[in-house]
C-alpha cells in the first residue's frame, strides 16, 4: 500500500511529467493560454491516459510478450491502440453525453500526438524504461496508479499555468518576449519550484 | 509561383525553424539538450525518421484514402522509429540508455507528423526529401545551439564521444543551466532574442 502511494507521489509531484521531465510540452504551451481550454484538455488527458495504459497493458501481457514480438512491435502497437482508442472514445462521448463532448471534444484528436500518453503507457507497461529507484513489478495495479499520477500531475500543472498566463497577458513585457518566450521563462520558474520536491521520501 | 527545391531545403533552417519559429517538437528538444552528444543523437534520429517517412509518404500519397491518412502516416512513422530504436540499441547502447523513452516518443513528435500531413502528402518525392532534410537540419542545429549553451555553461566543458572538445578554465559554472529549469530559461531567452533579431531585419 505504502509503495503504491510512493509510486503515485513520484509520478504526480516529484517527477512531474511537464515541469521535470518535459514530456507533453506541445499541448502544454498550445492550450494553456486560456483557463477553460486547459480544464477541458486535462479532463480529456486523464480519461484517455488511464484507458490507454489499461489497454496497452493487456496488449503487452496477453499478445505481444507471449508471442515474443514485443521488442519489434511495441511502438506501432501502442500508438495504434492510442489512436484508435481516442477515435472510439470520441464517438462514444458524442453519442452519450453532448455536454461532455462540448467540454473536451475538440481536445481528443490532439491527444493522439500527445507524447505524454505514449510515454505513460510505454513506461508503465514495457520493461526497460523504468528509471526511478522505486521497486516496480509491472502489475496492472501499479501501472494504473502510476498513470493516474502522471495524468493528475499533468492536469494540475496545466491548470495552474493557465491561470499564470492569463495574468502574464496583461503584464508589461518587452515586445520580443510576448507570447511563447515569456511563457517558457515562467515555466522555468515553476520548474525551479518543483525541483524543490526532489529527494522527498528518498525518491 | 512554385518554390524551388533549394528553397524548400533552406526555408526549414531559419525562417521556418521547427523549434524557434513553429514551436513544435519541443518536448524532446528540451529534454535531451543537456548534453551535446545526446543532442546530436536526437537530431540525427529525428532527421532520419523525418526524411525516410517523407519519402515513403510522398511515394504512396496517391493511393492513401483521405479518411484514414493519419493512421497510415502514424504506422509509417512508427516503423521507421522502430528501425532507429533497434539500431541504436545495437550500435550505440550508451546513447540509447541516455535517451531512454525519448526514442519511442519520436513517433508522436508533432514535427514529423506535421511535415507528413502538411508537405509530403501533397508534394513529389524530391521536394519532400528537400523539405525533410531542411527541417531536420534546422531542428538539429537548434538543438545543438541549446545543448552547447547548456553544457558549456552548466559544466564548463563539452564532452562528446569520450573526447573533451572545449574546456573553460577558471570558470565557475552555474549548475542551473544543466538542470531542468535551465532548459526552459535558455529556450525562452534564445527565442526572444531571435525574434528581436528578425524584427530588426524587417
Amino acid at each position: 500500500m505504502q509503495r503504491l502511494f510512493l509510486i503515485f507521489l513520484a509520478a504526480f509531484l516529484i517527477n512531474n511529467i511537464l515541469l521535470i521531465r518535459f514530456i507533453g510540452l506541445c499541448p502544454f504551451f498550445g492550450v494553456s493560454s486560456r483557463f477553460e481550454t486547459s480544464v477541458g484538455m486535462s479532463m480529456a488527458v486523464v480519461f484517455v491516459m488511464t484507458l490507454a495504459t489499461l489497454v496497452c497493458w493487456g496488449v503487452w501481457n496477453f499478445l505481444l510478450d507471449p508471442l515474443g514480438v514485443g521488442e519489434f512491435l511495441y511502438i506501432p502497437a501502442f500508438i495504434l491502440v492510442i489512436a484508435s482508442l481516442v477515435q472510439f472514445v470520441e464517438m462514444v462521448i458524442r453519442k452519450v453525453s453532448p455536454t461532455l463532448f462540448k467540454a473536451m471534444g475538440i481536445f481528443l484528436p490532439l491527444i493522439t500526438t500527445n507524447c505524454a500518453v505514449l510515454a505513460a503507457a510505454t513506461e508503465s507497461v514495457k520493461p526497460g524504461f523504468w528509471k526511478l529507484s522505486l521497486e516496480y513489478n509491472y502489475g496492472l495495479g501499479e501501472a494504473l496508479i502510476y498513470t493516474i499520477g502522471i495524468a493528475l500531475g499533468f492536469s494540475m500543472v496545466i491548470i495552474m499555468f493557465a491561470a499564470m498566463r492569463e495574468r502574464i497577458e496583461i503584464a508589461p513585457i518587452p515586445r520580443s518576449f510576448k507570447g511563447f518566450p515569456i511563457a517558457f521563462i515562467a515555466a522555468g520558474l515553476s520548474s525551479l519550484a518543483f525541483l524543490g520536491f526532489k529527494g522527498l521520501f528518498g525518491i | 509561383m512554385k518554390r524551388s527545391v533549394w528553397r524548400d531545403f533552406t526555408i526549414g533552417i531559419i525562417e521556418e525553424n521547427p523549434l524557434f519559429s513553429l514551436v513544435i517538437g519541443l518536448c524532446a528538444a528540451l529534454a535531451v539538450s543537456s548534453k551535446v552528444e545526446n543532442a546530436i543523437f536526437m537530431g540525427v534520429a529525428a532527421s532520419f525518421v523525418m526524411v525516410a517517412s517523407n519519402i515513403l509518404i510522398s511515394l504512396i500519397r496517391k493511393i492513401i484514402p483521405n479518411q484514414i491518412r493519419i493512421p497510415v502516416f502514424i504506422v509509417v512513422i512508427a516503423s521507421f522509429v522502430t528501425i532507429v530504436d533497434l539500431s541504436m540499441k545495437a550500435f550505440f547502447p550508451a546513447g540509447y540508455e541516455a535517451l531512454g523513452v525519448w526514442i519511442p516518443l519520436i513517433v508522436v513528435n508533432c514535427m514529423i507528423l506535421g511535415r507528413a500531413e502538411a508537405f509530403a502528402s501533397k508534394n513529389g518525392v524530391i521536394r519532400s526529401i528537400a523539405d525533410g532534410l531542411g527541417k531536420g537540419l534546422g531542428y538539429t542545429l537548434a538543438l545543438l545551439v541549446i545543448a552547447v549553451i547548456r553544457e558549456l555553461g552548466g559544466t564548463g566543458q563539452i564532452v562528446a564521444f569520450e573526447n573533451t572538445i572545449v574546456s573553460l578554465k577558471g570558470f565557475q559554472p552555474p549548475q542551473i543551466l544543466q538542470s531542468f529549469p535551465g532548459a526552459f530559461f535558455t529556450f525562452g531567452i534564445l527565442m526572444g532574442l531571435l525574434r528581436k533579431l528578425q524584427r530588426k531585419g524587417e
